[in-house]
């Protein structure tokens, strides 16, 4: 009877195995949704900022078009896609920005400046779902390349997930001999 | 160099074993002492029932004697905009549903968090600290106190108490009556003496290491917030700012000392021994480490 035990052992932490890695990897859907989820909602705050700073602003339809450019992107819900729609409202933004610190008249308006804290939150809260998608990320890579999950995970077919991913990786992890000089800053 | 990953798993070892050493010292006294006095095991029973008993109340509605006893006032979006949305990003980046937040009106800047699981939870700041701090220092601060909700450190703390409270019982019930002297079979000599000395020393030296737990998980709380944030020198400078202001919590009590982020009584000068917080230096210490 005694060699039941460890049968029993083994099977038990096969279940909590496969149920720790399986929870993880929803998780990790879940979080590609949060993130964008958030894009969405700083592209639909954006137009209301732009309502507030129309008169000052020249080159406006250049900014719709990119947000629905972006909206387009970010409801094809891929990865990538994410990557590409949040370039185009950075685009967006910067112009944005610009026209704002460059009016003191529209810095004054208290709307522009609660407008202006909304976008910095939305940035925060776009950060931190990326964080949360490289967290989790990295909780699951490491769960399955350590000892036991290394030999366990063929056996489940787990296989590692890409996480968030940077374009040029190649030359984000590498360090330029310009990037290496000190930098001169001329007053 | 301790880098953030390392510090949150060394403290997590740390605060293991302060628990694993608390565990077993109460429950090794528990057993010296009712062999020493020749106490029926249904004592110790007895004095656990009591001691959960009266933990009870604190654990299902602990949160809301807090807030009642601190005069705290729920925080609308509309009105405290950076401190809503900063409790609202960092519950999305730690994964749990966000807390309910709670003001008080005071000068003095503190923060705490309390509840029995994630589910229920509150975190609640001064109206002094929202004024003080700037966005970045605000979340730090959050940081500390949702590492502080997703840790259990409530429960934890009760209970502790709950134990270290069964062992308090147990020896007060037992100085009341006299002392018998035990004829029985097999237990020496030694173990006698043992128990006698427990039975004075014993609660002090549970209350140390409780405290020491207390202590460890501010460390963790502080580096598991920081692994949030990835901004070591903002809870730096809020715990600087915090710790220099002159003001002192009026609503804060002994009671409720332990939940915030730096000890309430200041100028009350404690022995670290004696403290729940450990010293804002060695804080500052350990987050450098982590820059």
């Amino acid at each position: 009877m005694i060699f039941i035990i460890p049968i029993i052992i083994v099977i038990v932490y096969l279940i909590t195995f496969y149920n720790g890695t399986k929870t993880i990897q929803v998780r990790i859907k879940a979080s590609i949704q949060e993130i964008a989820n958030q894009l969405k909602r700083q592209a639909d705050l954006i137009p209301n900022l732009v309502s507030s700073v129309k008169s000052f602003l020249k080159h406006e339809e250049g900014i719709f078009n990119k947000l629905t450019q972006a909206r387009k992107l970010i409801e094809s819900g891929d990865l990538g896609n994410l990557e590409k729609s949040q370039d185009l409202i950075s685009k967006a933004l910067s112009s944005l920005r610009v026209v704002v610190e460059s009016n003191p008249q529209i810095q004054s308006q208290q709307l522009v400046g609660k407008m202006m804290d909304e976008l910095r939150d939305t940035a925060d809260k776009i950060m931190y779902s990326k964080r949360t998608l490289i967290d989790l990320t990295a909780d699951y890579n490491t769960k399955i390349n350590t000892i036991p999950g290394v030999w366990l995970a063929p056996m489940f077919n787990f296989k590692p997930e890409q996480g968030l991913k940077v374009d040029n990786m190649e030359s984000a992890l590498s360090v330029d001999q310009k990037d290496m000089q000190t930098p001169k800053v001329e007053l | 160099m301790h880098n953030v990953y390392e510090q949150v798993s060394q403290n997590k070892t740390r605060s293991g074993l302060l628990i694993g050493l608390f565990i077993s010292f109460v429950t090794i006294s528990v057993f010296l002492i009712t062999n020493t006095l020749d106490l029926d095991p249904s004592f110790t029973f007895f004095a656990l029932l009591f001691s959960a008993g009266s933990s009870i109340v604190s654990f299902f509605y602990g949160d809301k004697i807090v807030l009642a006893l601190n005069s705290a006032k729920p925080a609308l979006r509309q009105d405290y905009f950076d401190y809503y949305t900063t409790v609202e990003n960092l519950s999305l980046a730690s994964q749990i549903p966000m807390p309910k937040i709670y003001t008080i009106d005071s000068m003095s800047p503190n923060a705490f968090a309390t509840g029995n699981s994630p589910k229920n939870a509150v975190i609640c700041v001064t109206t002094g600290l929202l004024n003080k701090l700037n966005r970045s220092e605000l979340e730090a601060v959050i940081g500390h106190e949702l590492s502080h909700i997703k840790n259990y450190d409530t429960r934890l703390m009760t209970i502790v108490s709950v134990l270290l409270g069964t062992l308090t019982i147990l020896i007060n019930s037992t100085r009341r009556s006299t002392i018998k002297s035990k004829k029985n079979k097999d237990s020496s000599a030694i173990f006698q003496l043992l128990g006698l000395i427990l039975i004075i020393f014993a609660p002090l030296i549970a209350r140390l290491i409780q405290l020491a737990i207390s202590r460890q998980r501010e460390y963790l709380a502080d580096s598991a917030g920081v692994k949030l944030t990835r901004q070591p020198q903002s809870l730096i400078s809020a715990l600087q700012k915090i710790s220099s202001d002159p003001n002192i919590l009026a609503q804060a009590s002994t009671a409720t000392a332990s939940l915030y982020i730096t000890n309430p009584f200041k100028g009350n000068k404690l022995a670290s021994l004696f403290s729940t917080h450990p010293p804002i230096e060695k804080r500052i210490q350990a987050l450098n480490q982590m820059l």
